[in-house]
């Protein structure tokens, strides 16, 4: 028995691999994605694994959306692994900061920020009743200012902040945060993102698979507050 | 650089099948050919303490090892199922194969079942980049599946032996898949001379996956690699960076030595670190804590011939090969030893 995992945006791309992934561990699972095809095609080809998966299509930015997950995840057993993976790119062609649509950025922050935290805010008594571990799904965009990426990088690097803030309050309550970087990989956010470029050199999602591995067998209070690189070459356990 | 270039012609009959005490010989029985700048010298391994000087230090894995090689049945038949690395006692990294000597990859599918017994390994992901090995969920935990059906992994070159001769004088610590070998032939004796003469002994902690792989990509640095959990610890850093606060040089025992040490480097020394590392070393990424490797001889086309050259450069490493392959030194496990300084001075 390994718990109720959730992941956001499952319907493709990392999503789709970790949720695949963590059916195959022997968690039940809630997924979400806006997109309802793609999200009942998962579920249905997680159908032979033997583990509960509930399919809620929705937007994360919606309350009632995230209630509505919440309260699956309540239903089969209490959520212990939490994984914020639903991620807005913003406007495309991605603009200049500087002459970027205000509103279409609040919509990004809306989704890449607010979301996730409000998740884990409603999150918290099931959370504190299996000492269960939320994984926030970040970018090396977030570190770096690189041009045309201002808007989906400030929200990651917003978010990391608010991951390691969180870990820091939520120890005395058992509940951990760490946030993952799984690097530039084949998917269709990195297409949108490169709409001109051939991305066939970068590698599929399940490069990653590894990294998850890792992580879900770590004690997640001695890893809270961590930042990961799931393609790097560490992967450290704080002393 | 090429994978073509890592290739070299060597006798099978050059393979260690046996280890040295099953002849009634020490361990430390063995050869050790030393490869300098200036030429490649031939010594018996009990010389390594007059080969070093004091204020040197010793740095050595104390993993041990597991008898990870797990009969499997499927519906190919008769498998073996060879244990790599630990996620969580119910998940792993694994190599299914044929038997011992014929590797994979086999016909598999993902979320095929392997029978162990009576208890269940689940295949749910091929490793990105290396095929032959399975991200594997196991019903039962498998220190129990070891306890009751494992033996040492071996390959064909050697049949399996009693587990003791797997274990090293410095293995405390259980989890390797496979030997790390390169102190095998340190016996009391050797340490205690190394001891006398004030050169230090500390160690490291990394947990070995199945061998060396051999690379497969035709560039070397794109091979994949995958992580090893490894350890080291605050004293063993303070010792590392006393040692060349002095003036001193550090020698890794063995290639893993080599990761973890290089993993926990920083501009500022080494520091305490654990986790698991990915660290690839190859031509063209330096190395900077270890002067010196002490280590076995390793087969062509392999990720521990990648960081061998790193360390030494690849002209100096063929020019000791072909003088080990004339002078029949012995490769593999229980074969001889091999110290390589590195081919710049700190």
């Amino acid at each position: 028995m390994k718990g109720v995992a959730l992941v956001t945006g499952a319907g493709r791309g990392l999503g789709r691999i970790l949720a695949t992934f963590l059916a195959g561990q022997g968690h039940d699972l809630v997924i979400a994605s806006r997109t309802p095809t793609e999200l009942h095609d998962v579920a249905r080809s997680l159908e032979s694994t033997g583990v509960k998966v509930v399919a809620i299509p929705g937007d994360i930015t919606d309350p009632l959306h995230r209630t509505r997950l919440l309260q699956q995840t309540g239903a089969i057993g209490g959520l212990s692994l939490l994984v914020n993976n639903a991620s807005d790119l913003g406007e495309i062609p991605r603009p200049e900061l500087a002459l970027a649509s205000l509103q279409r950025f609040r919509m990004t922050l809306e989704t890449n920020l607010i979301a996730p935290i409000a998740l884990i805010q409603e999150a918290l008594p099931q959370l504190e009743q299996t000492r269960g571990l939320v994984v926030n799904i970040s970018s090396d965009a977030s570190q770096r200012g690189y041009e045309h990426w201002g808007i989906y990088g400030s929200s990651k690097a917003a978010l990391d902040l608010a991951s390691k803030t969180l870990a820091a309050e939520l120890k005395p309550r058992h509940i951990s945060i760490v946030s993952v970087d799984p690097g530039d990989m084949r998917t269709r956010m990195h297409q949108d993102a490169f709409p001109d470029e051939d991305i066939s050199d970068r590698p599929l999602p399940e490069v990653t698979l590894p990294f998850w591995a890792w992580l879900v067998s770590q004690h997640p209070e001695r890893i809270t507050g961590m930042r990961y690189q799931a393609q790097g070459t560490l992967w450290e356990i704080p002393a | 650089m090429n994978r073509s270039e890592l290739l070299f012609e060597r006798p099978t009959g050059l393979f260690a099948s046996e280890p040295p005490e099953t002849r009634g010989h020490d361990r430390d029985d063995v050869r050790l050919i030393v490869s300098t700048p200036e030429g490649d010298t031939h010594h018996a391994f009990t010389d390594l303490p007059w080969l070093l000087e004091p204020g040197d230090l010793v740095v050595v894995n104390e993993s041990a090892t597991l008898p990870a090689s797990l009969p499997a049945t499927c519906r190919l038949g008769r498998i073996r199922l060879n244990l790599s690395t630990r996620f969580a006692d119910d998940l792993w990294l694994a190599e299914p194969r044929w038997s011992p000597s014929i590797p994979g990859p086999l016909p598999l599918y993902m979320k095929e079942t392997l029978k162990i017994g009576e208890a269940k390994a689940v295949l749910l992901q091929q490793y990105p980049g290396l095929p032959r090995l399975w991200l594997t969920r196991l019903d039962t935990p498998a220190s129990i599946l070891m306890a009751k059906y494992g033996e040492p992994i071996h390959y064909s070159y050697a049949p399996a032996y009693p587990m003791s001769n797997y274990q090293t004088l410095f293995s405390r610590f259980p989890g390797s898949a496979e030997m790390p070998s390169a102190s095998r032939p340190i016996t009391p004796h050797v340490r205690d001379t190394l001891r006398e003469r004030g050169i230090g002994i500390v160690g490291v902690i990394l947990h070995t996956g199945v061998s060396s792989l051999e690379i497969e990509d035709s560039t070397v640095e794109h091979q994949a690699l995958y992580p090893e959990v490894f350890k080291v610890p605050e004293a063993t850093a303070n010792a590392v960076n006393r040692t060349h606060a002095r003036g001193g040089r550090v020698i890794a025992v063995g290639t893993t030595v080599v990761r973890a040490l290089e993993t926990a480097w920083t501009l500022k020394g080494v520091r305490a670190c654990s986790g698991a590392t990915g660290l690839y070393i190859h031509p063209g990424t330096s190395v900077h804590v270890i002067d010196a490797l002490l280590t076995g001889l390793h087969d062509p086309v392999t990720s521990h011939l990648a960081m061998v050259s790193a360390i030494a450069g690849l002209p100096r490493v063929k020019r000791a090969y072909a003088e080990a392959i004339r002078n029949r030194y012995l490769w593999h496990e229980f074969g001889d030893s091999h110290l390589l300084w590195r081919q710049i001075a700190n």
